[in-house]
């Protein structure tokens, strides 16, 4: 299977999202115009298919500029492996003395 | 929107919702508007004759016989939400025994970029003008009309009948001469 990323940031979902419904409104409306001009519904379709197209070119793919904010996760936290001289009754031991 | 998939989804859907809302906008933009016009019919030929209607029964019922004259313009009736025209051709008249009979005899389809003015002259019907009877025979009050149903885009299929009427009579004999 390709081994793409394909997330984006939270800013960038929603900077995406808020684009994909400009470009489209956009061009709805300047299809509804153009189309009411020469009298020609299909015109409209057309220029909102590029609308699509275009919307689908900028929006969908996870450009860099969609990945400006990316998320600050804390530090790992390495846990010490346990040293050989516990034995695993009194390990459990002190798992028992936890639960209280 | 954290997959493609999610975005191409969401694009989409809001995509076909513009085009509906588009689609809605086109319909709103022509359900106004008056279809009516004006349309010029003539009769030349009349003839009437007396034949058993060999579809029904084997009574003998009125067959009537006309050539039209028609001459129209209907360009100004095309807008960017009708895709084509249903034209037809209506005789109606009274009869003793029915109150009302419409027949249709000629019909035609003009499509969105074909040529919309019409002038025929001494053109057949395509239909046969039978008589539910012997009412032709001696009718004096016979009207042809011109009819057209609009096939829109997006929206309603209004039905208008233009705003010229031809009235004729049938003559008072059949006619024997065969056509």
């Amino acid at each position: 299977m390709l081994d793409i990323q394909t997330h984006m940031d939270f800013e960038g979902q929603a900077k995406a999202e808020r684009w994909s419904r400009l470009i489209i409104t956009f061009f709805g409306v300047i299809g509804l115009v153009y189309g009411a001009v020469v009298q020609q519904f299909s015109q409209t379709v057309y220029i909102l298919g590029v609308g699509f197209l275009l919307s689908s070119l900028i929006t969908i793919p996870p450009w860099p500029l969609f990945r400006r904010h990316p998320l600050k996760w804390q530090k790992a936290v390495n846990t010490e492996p346990k040293s050989q001289s516990h034995s695993p009754s009194e390990s459990s031991d002190e798992g028992k003395k936890k639960k209280k | 929107m954290h997959t493609v998939l999610t975005r191409g989804n969401a694009t989409v859907a809001y995509s076909l919702s513009v085009l509906a809302c588009l689609t809605f906008s086109c319909f709103l933009s022509t359900v106004f508007l008056d279809y009516r016009t004006d349309a010029n019919i003539n009769t030349v030929r009349v003839l009437v004759k007396n034949v058993p209607d060999y579809g029904a029964s084997r009574e003998k019922h009125d067959l009537g016989f006309i050539t039209f004259d028609l001459e129209t313009n209907l360009t100004s009736i095309f807008n960017w939400n009708v895709k084509q025209l249903f034209l037809y051709l209506t005789a109606e008249y009274k009869t003793p025994t029915n109150q009302l009979n419409q027949v249709v005899l000629w019909d035609k389809i003009i499509l969105r970029g074909e040529n919309a003015v019409l002038d025929f002259k001494n053109m057949n019907t395509k239909y046969y003008f039978w008589d539910d009877g012997n009412g032709l025979k001696d009718n004096r009050n016979v009207t042809l009309s011109l009819s057209w149903n609009i096939i829109p885009n997006a929206g309603l299929l209004p039905s208008v009948q233009s705003t010229g009427k031809h009235t004729f009579k049938f003559p008072t004999e059949y006619s024997a001469s065969s056509i």
